[in-house]
C-alpha cells in the first residue's frame, strides 16, 4: 500500500496565499500524468470571479413576466378551514391565485416517501408550510396578495418538541403515530457485556437544529409551453426533481426539463424540492409566460428543511485498560413535521453509531420523532455528523475515567485495515490511525501559522492571564460514502468530442462550488490525454445529461468520476481504433497524449485528435461513449443491523482543535486547526483542501455557534442577524494535511471529501473545550452561556437534566 | 420623495418642515434592515450623508467633539479606547464605513454600542432645530425607554461631545468575533478627577449607566473590596430578559464580570495607590 502525504494550509483569515502543493514523493504504478493530482483551477472560477455567472437571483431579475409568491402557514398545526383569495384576485396586477385544487398531479412530494402535500390540502404540520400561490405582474404586488389570501384555521395543539411528540396524550401528526420509524443495530450482547465490564460509562448528548445558510438564495424562473415545463433552479439532483416535479403536478416525465444555474451552495439543503414546484404550478396555470420566485433569507429559513436534533443516551463498557467490550446507545431524532429524508438520516445515525471504533457488543436505536417543527433532512454530515459527537465525547470521558491518555484509549480501540465497523462490513483499507498520526505529527513538528491578522495578534497575550485556558481537542471519525444500505446508487455520464477536437463531458451532477466539473474534466482529459483547457463540462440539464445521482453523500467524485472515466476509455477505445488504421499501428500500442494519438514505441508516429475525429466522422463512428456505473450495496439486516457491504468504500479522518477558553464569560476562540482526510487519491488538491477548511468551518460553527431556536413551533431567529455563522474572525488558518491511500474501486484511487470535515470538526472544538475548562460538554452549540453554565452548573437556564426528560431504559448505569 | 442638502441649516430646515414625512438617513444600516423585514417603509428620506461637516470630529478644550454623522470607522480611530474599541466592535468593515455614531443613538438599541461607550464618557449630545436652536442632552439622560430618546421628530442630531483623556475601558461578550451584537457590553470610563463612569449594553431596555455599582468606587475607591462590592452591586442596576440570544441570569453574572474585570483594567492602567 502506498501512502502519500500532502499538506496545504488554507487560511481563512486572510486572502487565499500561493497553495503549497508539494510534487508528490511517493511513486506509484497507476500513478496518472495528467491532470489529475493537480491543482487545476476551477474552470467556473473566472466567471464566478467575474460575476458573468448567472445565478438563480441573476435569471429572476433578468427573464420574468410574472412574479410568484406562497402563501405559508402561519400556526405551527392547525387545519385549514377556508381559503378565500377574494380580496386577492381583486388587486390590481394580481393574475391568479392557486391552492392544491389547482394541481393536477398528486400534489405530493419527499425524497423518500411522499408524505409532503406541496401545497397544503386540510392541514398544516409546520409554521411555514404552503397553501396558496400567488401570480402577479410584479413582486411587490405578489407579495401584498400573498398577505390578502385569507386563510381561515382551526388550532390544534402545537408539538413543539420530541418530550411533547412521545408523550401519551398527544396529537397524532401522522397516521402512523408521531414515531416516523427508525433503525437499529444488534450485534453480540450489549447487556451481558455492560454487566461484565470492568467500567461502564454513561453519558446524555443534546445537539441542535442547524440551517443549512448557503449564501444563494432560492431564486429562479419557469416557463410552460403548453407541452415543456422548463425550470430554472439550484438543486441537488436534477432528475430527481423532474421526478418529483411530474408526479406531483401530473406532466409526463419527458415534458419537464430542469435545468440548474450556477449555484452558491448547497450542504444537502437543496435536495428537497424547494421553489422548482411553486414555479411549476404557476407556469403551468400561465402557459407563455416566464414566472419567477425568490426568496427572502427569512422565507428560505421557514421553508426549508433542517438539520435534525438529536439527542443520544450513550453507555459503552470497557476493560481496565481502555478497550471497549460494549456500547449501548439509543438515539431521537427530531424529524419535524414531514419525512423528507429523515429515514435515511437514521439509518446513516445507526450505521455510524460508534464511529471508526472496534466493539464487539453493540446495540443502537435510532427513532426518528414528528413534530411540528421544520421538517428535517438532508445535511452535511447527514446523522453522521451528531453521532461523532457521541462517540468521539465518549472516548474523552473513558479516557478520563481510566486515566488515560485520550490519544492511547483511541489508538487502543481504532478500527485496522480488516476489522469490520459496527454494521459488520470488513474495511480493506482503514486508515484512521494514521490519520491521527499525521494530524498529530503536524501539530508538534510544524508552528502553528504566522497570525497575519492585525487585531488577533494584538490581543494574543504572551503570557495567558487567569481567566484564560488552554485546550487542545482531537477526533477521529469514519464516514460510509454514497447511498449505502442497498439503495440504489448509479451514476451516468457521456463523453464525446468535438470536430474541434474538444473533449465534452455531459454529467448530471450539480456544481454548487465544490468542484464537481473541474472534477469530471479533469478525469475525463486525464484519460483521453488531454489538458482541461481543453475539455468542456455540460452539467445538470434533464435534457442534455443523464441522470447522475445527487450532489450528496460525498459521493459525486466516486461515482460521477468512475463513470467519466469509464465513458472516456470507452470513447479512447474509438479515438485508438482509428487511428489505428490511419497510422498503421496496432491500438494497443497507441496512446493519447497531449491532444495527439502517438505511437506507444515510435512517438514519431502521431495524428492530431482533430484529425482522428474527421476521420472518425467520415468513418461512421459514434465519438461518443456512455457509461453506467452502479456498485452494489446490501441493505443492512432489519434486525440486526448487519451488511457485508452496507456502503461502498469507507473515509477516515482526524482533526485537531487548540482552543483558548475565558472561564469568566464562557467565551471561546479556536487558536489553531488541523484537519487531515486520506481522501484516497486527491483528484485535485487545492479543492480538496477547500472541502476540508470549508467543512471545519461549518463545524466549528455547529461547535459554537449555530443554532436554530425553536419556540412552540416557531423560529425565533430566522435570520442572520441572530443565526450565528462564523466569521473570518472565528476561523483560524485551517492547517490541511491530505493522506492518499488509493482506493481500489475509485477513479484513479480517489474516494471523496465533502462531508467528512464537518463531522470531524464539532467533536474536535469540544474536546478541546473540555480539556481547557475540565467539565465535558453535552449540548452543542457551546455558546458564551452554555460553556459558563458547564462551571456554573446551579446557574443553568434550563436545568441540564430538563434537556433529557426522554429517559432510555438504560440510563443511568455508570458505575 | 428624497432631499440631499449639503449644509446643516438647509438639512435642519428640511427636518423642521417636513418633520416624520421624511426619515432621515445616514448609514441606512438599521434602516434597511427594518425595511427589509417590512417593519418600515418610509413616505421619503432626507439623506445625511452630503452635509458638509457632520461626519467630522474635531478636538477642542479637551474634549472631542464628532458631528452627528461621524462613521464607526472614523470613531475607530480614535485614541479613547473605549469609544474606539466600541466602535471597531460594531457589524464589519462595510458596516463601519456606513454606520454613524448619530444613527446608534437614534435607534438607541439596548445593545447599541457607540452608546454604551458614550455613556461610560459621560457624553453630551446636541439636538438641534431651524427656529428653537440647539439644546444640549446629557446622554445619561437621552435614553427614555426601549428605543425611545429625547430626539424630537423636527430635531436632528447634531454633535456629540465627550472627554479626551478619560481613562476608558471596553468588553463586548458576543457570540462570534465580527458582525457581533452584544450578548453584554460594558464600558467604563475614570474622570481624571477619580470619578466613574459605568455603561452597560443589552441588560436593560436602553443602554444604562450603573449609578449602584459607580457610588461604591467613586466613594472607596479601587481597592479589591471595593471591586468586588461594585461588581455585585450592578446587579441593582440592571434588568436583563431572557431571549434567544442569552438568559437573564447570564446576563446578570456577565455584568458583574465585565464590570469587575473593567474595574480592574482600569486599575492597572491608573497605577493609583488603592485607597
Ligand atoms: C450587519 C450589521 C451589523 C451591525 N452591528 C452592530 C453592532 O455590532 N453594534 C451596534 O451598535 N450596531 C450594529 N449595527 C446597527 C447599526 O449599524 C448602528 O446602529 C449604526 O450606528 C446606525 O447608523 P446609521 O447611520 O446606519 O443609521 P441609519 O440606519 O441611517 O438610521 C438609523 C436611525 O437614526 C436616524 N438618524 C440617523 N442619523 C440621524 C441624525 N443625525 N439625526 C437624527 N436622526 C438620525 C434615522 O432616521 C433612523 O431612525 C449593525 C447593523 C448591521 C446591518
Amino acid at each position: 500500500m502506498t501512502q502519500n502525504i500532502q499538506t496545504i494550509d488554507v487560511p481563512i483569515a486572510e486572502p487565499f496565499a500561493e497553495p503549497l502543493v508539494p510534487p508528490s514523493q511517493t511513486p506509484y504504478v497507476e500513478r496518472p500524468h495528467g491532470p489529475v493530482g493537480r491543482s487545476e483551477d476551477r474552470i467556473d472560477g473566472p466567471e464566478k470571479v467575474l460575476g458573468t455567472a448567472l445565478y438563480g437571483a441573476d435569471l429572476f431579475y433578468g427573464r420574468a413576466d410574472c412574479f410568484v409568491s406562497v402563501v405559508r402557514s402561519e400556526p405551527a398545526h392547525a387545519e385549514i378551514v377556508a381559503v378565500d383569495p377574494s380580496a386577492a384576485l381583486k388587486m390590481p396586477g394580481v393574475l391568479g391565485v392557486y391552492t392544491h385544487r389547482d394541481v393536477r398531479g398528486t400534489n405530493r412530494q419527499g425524497l423518500i416517501v411522499r408524505d409532503h402535500p406541496v401545497l397544503a390540502e386540510s392541514r398544516v404540520l409546520f409554521r411555514g408550510d404552503a397553501i396558496a400561490v400567488v401570480v402577479a405582474t410584479s413582486e411587490r404586488t405578489a407579495e401584498d396578495a400573498r398577505r390578502a389570501v385569507r386563510v381561515d384555521y382551526r388550532p390544534l395543539p402545537v408539538v413543539a418538541d420530541m418530550d411533547a411528540a412521545l408523550a401519551p396524550d398527544a396529537p397524532r401528526l401522522h397516521p402512523d403515530g408521531n414515531i416516523m420509524g427508525g433503525k437499529r443495530i444488534r450485534k453480540g450482547d450489549a447487556d451481558a457485556a455492560l454487566a461484565a465490564a470492568d467500567v461502564i460509562v454513561s453519558e446524555s448528548f443534546c445537539t441542535q437544529t442547524v440551517d443549512h445558510a448557503f449564501l444563494d438564495l432560492e431564486a429562479g424562473i419557469a416557463h410552460y409551453d403548453g407541452r415543456t415545463l422548463t425550470i430554472h433552479v439550484s438543486g441537488q439532483w436534477v432528475h430527481e426533481e423532474r421526478r418529483l416535479i411530474a408526479l406531483a403536478l401530473g406532466l409526463p416525465l419527458e415534458s419537464v426539463r430542469i435545468i440548474c444555474p450556477a449555484t452558491g451552495g448547497a450542504f444537502g439543503g437543496r435536495e428537497d424540492i424547494s421553489i422548482q414546484i411553486y414555479l411549476g404550478i404557476a407556469a403551468i396555470q400561465h402557459p407563455g409566460k416566464t414566472v419567477a420566485l425568490r426568496y427572502s433569507r427569512e422565507e428560505s429559513m421557514r421553508a426549508r428543511h433542517k438539520r435534525h436534533a438529536m439527542r443520544i443516551y450513550y453507555t459503552v463498557g470497557a476493560t481496565r485498560d481502555g478497550l471497549l467490550t460494549a456500547a449501548k446507545i439509543t438515539v431521537f431524532s427530531d424529524e419535524g413535521a414531514y419525512r423528507s429524508t429523515g429515514p435515511a438520516v437514521c439509518r446513516k445515525a445507526a450505521s455510524h453509531a460508534t464511529g471508526p471504533y472496534r466493539i464487539p457488543n453493540v446495540s443502537v436505536d435510532v427513532y426518528g420523532v414528528f413534530t411540528n417543527n421544520n421538517p428535517t433532512g438532508a445535511m452535511r454530515g447527514f446523522g453522521a455528523c451528531q453521532m461523532a459527537i457521541a462517540y468521539e465525547g465518549m472516548m474523552d470521558r473513558l479516557a478520563a475515567r481510566l486515566g488515560i491518555d485520550r490519544l492511547e484509549v483511541r489508538r487502543r480501540n481504532l478500527i485496522r485495515s480488516g476489522d469490520a465497523v459496527t454494521t459488520g462490513q470488513r474495511i480493506p483499507i482503514a486508515t484512521a490511525v494514521e490519520c491521527l498520526d499525521a494530524a498529530v505529527r503536524r501539530l508538534r513538528q510544524c508552528p502553528p501559522p504566522r497570525p497575519t491578522d492585525p487585531h488577533k495578534s494584538r490581543t494574543r497575550p504572551p503570557a495567558l492571564p487567569p481567566h484564560l485556558r488552554r485546550g487542545v481537542g482531537y477526533s477521529v471519525i469514519c464516514f460510509g460514502l454514497g447511498y449505502g444500505d442497498g439503495f440504489p446508487d448509479a451514476s451516468r455520464a457521456r463523453v464525446g468530442v468535438s470536430d474541434q477536437g474538444r473533449i465534452q463531458v455531459f454529467t448530471g451532477g450539480v456544481e454548487y462550488g465544490q468542484g464537481l466539473i473541474t472534477m469530471a474534466a479533469q478525469v475525463a482529459a486525464e484519460e483521453l490525454g488531454v489538458s482541461v483547457r481543453e475539455t468542456d463540462v455540460v452539467w445538470a440539464d434533464t435534457e442534455q445529461t443523464f441522470e447522475s445521482g445527487s450532489s450528496s453523500a460525498t459521493r459525486q467524485t466516486y461515482f460521477t468520476g468512475n463513470a467519466i472515466r469509464l465513458a472516456a476509455s470507452e470513447l479512447k477505445e474509438q479515438l485508438l481504433d482509428i487511428a489505428s488504421k490511419l497510422l498503421g499501428v496496432h491500438p494497443h500500442e497507441l496512446e493519447l497524449r497531449d491532444g495527439c494519438v502517438v505511437g506507444r514505441f515510435d512517438p514519431a508516429r502521431s495524428v492530431p485528435l482533430a484529425e482522428v475525429v474527421a476521420q472518425g466522422r467520415a468513418r461512421g463512428y459514434s465519438l461518443e461513449a456512455t457509461a453506467l456505473f452502479k456498485p452494489r450495496t446490501v441493505c443492512e439486516d432489519f434486525d440486526t443491523g448487519q451488511s457485508p457491504r452496507a456502503f461502498i468504500t469507507y473515509l477516515f479522518g482526524s482533526h485537531i482543535a487548540e482552543v483558548l477558553v475565558d472561564i469568566e464569560t464562557g467565551e471561546v476562540r479556536v487558536d489553531r486547526y488541523i484537519a487531515c482526510h486520506d481522501v484516497g487519491r486527491a483528484i485535485n488538491p487545492q479543492s480538496v483542501a477547500g472541502q476540508m477548511a470549508g467543512g471545519a468551518t461549518q463545524g466549528i460553527g455547529m461547535a459554537l455557534m449555530e443554532e436554530v431556536v425553536n419556540r412552540d413551533g416557531r423560529i425565533a431567529n430566522p435570520n442572520f442577524t441572530d443565526y450565528i455563522l462564523p466569521t473570518f474572525r472565528d476561523i483560524p488558518p485551517v492547517e490541511c494535511v491530505i493522506l492518499e491511500n488509493d482506493d481500489p474501486g475509485g477513479p484513479f484511487g480517489a474516494r471523496g471529501i465533502g462531508e467528512p470535515p464537518l463531522i470531524a470538526a464539532t467533536p474536535a472544538v469540544l474536546s478541546a473545550i473540555a480539556d481547557a475548562i475540565g467539565v465535558h460538554t453535552h449540548t452543542t452549540p457551546c455558546t458564551p452561556q452554555r460553556v459558563w453554565e458547564l462551571l456554573h452548573p446551579d446557574e443553568a437556564a434550563v436545568p441540564p437534566d430538563a434537556r433529557f426528560s426522554l429517559a432510555p431504559p438504560h440510563a443511568r448505569l455508570e458505575r | 420623495m428624497f432631499s440631499q442638502p449639503t449644509t446643516l441649516e438647509e438639512a435642519l430646515d428640511v427636518r423642521a418642515r417636513c418633520g416624520p414625512d421624511l426619515l432621515p438617513i445616514a448609514g441606512g444600516t438599521d434602516i434597511v434592515v427594518a425595511m427589509n423585514r417590512g417593519q418600515l417603509r418610509p413616505a421619503g428620506f432626507l439623506d445625511l450623508t452630503h452635509v458638509r461637516g457632520l461626519d467630522a470630529v474635531r478636538h477642542e478644550n479637551g474634549r472631542y467633539e464628532c458631528g452627528g454623522a461621524a462613521t464607526h470607522a472614523t470613531l475607530s480611530r480614535l485614541p479613547v479606547e473605549a469609544l474606539a474599541e466600541a466602535a471597531l466592535s460594531v457589524g464589519g468593515p462595510a458596516i463601519r464605513n456606513r454606520g454613524t455614531i448619530g444613527g446608534n443613538l437614534v435607534t438607541a438599541s439596548p445593545a447599541g454600542d457607540g452608546c454604551v461607550a458614550l455613556l461610560a464618557l459621560d457624553a453630551d449630545v446636541e439636538l438641534a432645530h431651524a427656529s428653537r436652536g440647539r439644546r444640549v442632552v446629557p446622554l445619561r439622560e437621552y435614553f427614555l425607554g426601549y428605543r425611545k430618546t429625547a430626539l424630537l421628530a423636527d430635531e436632528l442630531i447634531t454633535r456629540v461631545r465627550f472627554p479626551k483623556d478619560w481613562i476608558t475601558a471596553w468588553y463586548k461578550i458576543g457570540k462570534r468575533g465580527s458582525v457581533n451584537i452584544s450578548v453584554v457590553c460594558c464600558a467604563i470610563g475614570r474622570s481624571p478627577t477619580g470619578l466613574f463612569h459605568i455603561a452597560l449594553g443589552s441588560v436593560a431596555a436602553t443602554p444604562i449607566r450603573a449609578p449602584h455599582a459607580e457610588e461604591i468606587v467613586n466613594r472607596d475607591g479601587l481597592t479589591d473590596g471595593a471591586i468586588a462590592e461594585a461588581a455585585d452591586a450592578v446587579r441593582r442596576d440592571i434588568s436583563p430578559i431572557d431571549d434567544h440570544r442569552a438568559s437573564a441570569k447570564y446576563r446578570a453574572a456577565m455584568s458583574v464580570t465585565l464590570v469587575a474585570r473593567l474595574l480592574r483594567r482600569i486599575r492597572d492602567r491608573v497605577k493609583e495607590p488603592a485607597r
